[in-house]
């Protein structure tokens, strides 16, 4: 059994009197597609972020990598930030740069490739996600949110790490669109074997690309497991949540 | 398993002519110079059939699976369907994948860059474009200003005290420093040339003339610019770039009326009262100056201010402040409103902003200063 990628340990995040995560445990392992779900407010994002570093759990302690990521110095945290992506709600895309400029960045700032290798491993990803070439050249303003997505994306996976965290990978985009984007996602999941953090509202994705979900509520995980059991938890929250989307029926059954 | 292992390449030559590669360890972008120079090394194949056998291959990623698909066409093979043995299910799988999408192209169009001449060329083309659309956008707002004329209750009164604050009240400690100092350095200045002809006395006039006709109302314009100009242009570029202005549109309201006539008339009401308080603090500063530098005190100062200063030389500095308001304020306004959607765009059109309000100010400046000597004022 390989050793956790991610582990949280009896995380307490506060905000002035407000407590998010009231001691959150949870590991993931290598090559798994893991879905945190929970309400509004129950701090997914904020658990995201204290995953890759972004901010500092209030007590308790992330290690990614094996390694307390609230702990390490600057030099082992930029290498540790080699070593995963991030895809960020709206794509977070630098808006000054073109689509293949964003993505050739962290190429730029953490390999001393020449320009025309840049070039064609950037090419190479966005083909990855599923961008027509005519893409590259324009500004991040000019593209549409599921295109947006995938261009972060393609970021995100460009110094091949071993995990993405994806948050919301398919808000705003159509059911259409979001469920392209759950099929490159598990297509990369699985051929690139990457393990995939994600926080997401869509029931779709979860059941049809998730192997693991984890349940956040009232601060703490109420559920964690593979799709289907969690589905079949007695947990009020996880009842009300994936009969959400339940075809409504007059009369009896 | 191999997967810690440095990547290595080995290759044999089968009896039918293909060339057999068996890369092994870790083939990682991590390890990139290794990747490059191990294929660096590989036999020059041209014209043969390449066969990738996977038996000893630790890890394989894409940049990885790139460099070697790209060894293969270089050696004029086709990148999509080379043959693999003995490859893990998921390598195939990488490798399928990259191949598909090398097949599909993937080079970037570089971008074009303009040499010396057609740039300035760009440039001029740009520069009249800007200012025709100045224009326009003077012609929108007049218009907007004659619709307000017939309804005055849609005037936004609370936007514009609060621009009106911000834009006047906040600036008032910067403006009485600034004025002050140049009331000093002009009195100064003036001073020792007059003490030669022990005509210190007329330091008085100068000061009074220089800082309420010219000094007061071009440095307070000078600020005003580079604190409200530039806010104007940030506030209202930002608000563009998270659609906010396209909201205030939708709701059925006018950007011109909900954003650009309050802070035009703070501007336009503002500049005035500051070029009088920077009137003030630069008197100050030349008598304060003189009393203690030429021997000229206060209270003679003061007497000889009073008959000497012209009332014409304090209104046409007056006078000219809303001028400069108006221009700042429609130029920080437009800026702003012609943001396009990205982080980049607010910096420039915020520098350009400060830039053309400056030059606008100092050009007015100018014309105002020819044609009311013509007139006698």
């Amino acid at each position: 059994m390989p050793a956790a990628l991610v582990c949280v340990d009896q995380v307490v995040t506060r905000f002035g009197r407000t407590t998010v995560h009231d001691g959150v445990t949870l590991e993931i392992g290598a090559g798994q597609v893991v879905a945190l779900i929970g309400g509004s407010g129950t701090g997914k994002s904020v658990l995201l972020r204290e995953m890759v570093g972004l901010q500092r759990p209030t007590e308790g302690r992330v290690r990614l990598f094996g390694e307390d990521i609230a702990c390490v110095d600057d030099e082992r945290l930029a290498a540790l930030r080699t070593r995963f992506g991030m895809l960020f709600q709206d794509g977070a895309l630098f808006s000054s740069l073109t689509v293949a400029e964003n993505v050739a960045v962290p190429f730029r700032e953490h390999t001393a490739f020449g320009t025309g290798l840049v070039a064609a491993l950037v090419g190479l990803k966005l083909a990855l996600v599923g961008l027509p070439r005519d893409t590259l050249v324009k500004m991040p303003a000019q593209l549409s949110g599921g295109m947006r997505k995938r261009v972060s994306l393609a970021r995100a996976i460009a110094l091949e790490p071993e995990i993405v965290f994806l948050d919301e990978p398919t808000s705003g985009l159509d059911p259409i669109g979001a469920r392209a984007f759950d099929r490159l996602l598990r297509t990369l999941a699985d051929s690139l074997g990457l393990t995939v953090v994600m926080v997401t509202h869509d029931l779709d994705t979860l059941t049809s690309i998730a192997d693991r979900a984890i349940a956040l509520h009232a601060g703490k995980v109420i559920a964690d497991g593979p799709v289907d059991d969690v589905a079949r938890s007695r947990h009020p929250w996880i009842v009300e949540y994936f009969s959400a989307r339940a075809p409504r029926r007059s009369g009896d059954d | 398993m191999n997967e810690v292992a440095p990547p290595s390449l080995r290759w044999s030559r089968e009896a039918d002519g293909s060339i057999v590669l068996f890369p092994a360890g870790s083939w990682h972008l991590a390890e990139s110079t290794a990747v490059q120079r191990e294929l660096a090394e590989a036999p020059p194949g041209e014209g043969r059939s390449f066969v990738i056998d996977g038996s000893a291959l630790g890890s394989l990623d894409t940049f990885a699976a790139f460099e070697l698909l790209t060894f293969v066409g270089r050696n004029g093979m086709p990148v999509d369907g080379v043959p693999m043995r003995a490859m893990h299910e998921r390598h195939r799988r990488l490798v399928t994948l990259v191949a598909d999408r090398l097949k599909a192209g993937c080079a970037v169009p570089a971008a074009r860059r303009l040499r010396f001449v057609p740039r300035i060329g760009a440039a001029a083309i740009g520069l009249h474009e800007m200012l025709l659309a100045h224009s326009a956008y003077v012609g929108h707002v007049a218009v907007e200003l004659a619709r307000l004329a017939r309804r005055p209750t849609t005037f936004r009164l609370r936007e514009a005290v609060a621009q009106f604050e911000a834009v006047a009240i906040d600036a008032i400690p910067i403006v009485v420093l600034v004025a002050m100092m140049i009331g000093v350095v002009f009195a100064y200045l003036l001073g020792v040339q007059a003490q030669q002809y022990g005509a210190t006395i007329f330091v008085v006039d100068g000061v009074g003339m220089a800082v309420t006709r010219e000094l007061s109302p071009v440095i307070v314009a000078v600020i005003v610019a580079g604190r409200s100009g530039a806010a104007f242009t940030a506030q209202i570029g930002l608000m563009k770039v998270q659609q906010e202005v396209d909201a205030i549109r939708v709701l059925g309201l006018s950007p011109a009326q909900v954003l650009v006539v309050p802070r035009l008339a703070a501007i336009v009401i503002g500049l005035p009262l500051l070029v009088y308080v920077g009137d003030l603090a630069g008197i100050f500063g030349g008598a304060a100056i003189s009393a203690s530098q030429l021997g000229i005190p206060f209270r003679t100062f003061v007497t000889r201010l009073h008959s000497v200063l012209s009332m014409t030389n304090v209104l046409v500095g007056l006078g000219k402040a809303p001028v400069f308001g108006a221009v700042i304020g429609l130029i920080g306004c437009r800026m702003g409103l012609s943001v396009s959607a990205d982080a980049r765009s607010v910096g420039v059109n915020t520098t350009s902003t400060v830039v053309q309000s400056i030059v606008w100010v100092f050009m007015l400046d100018a014309a105002f200063a020819v044609t009311l000597q013509h007139l006698g004022w």
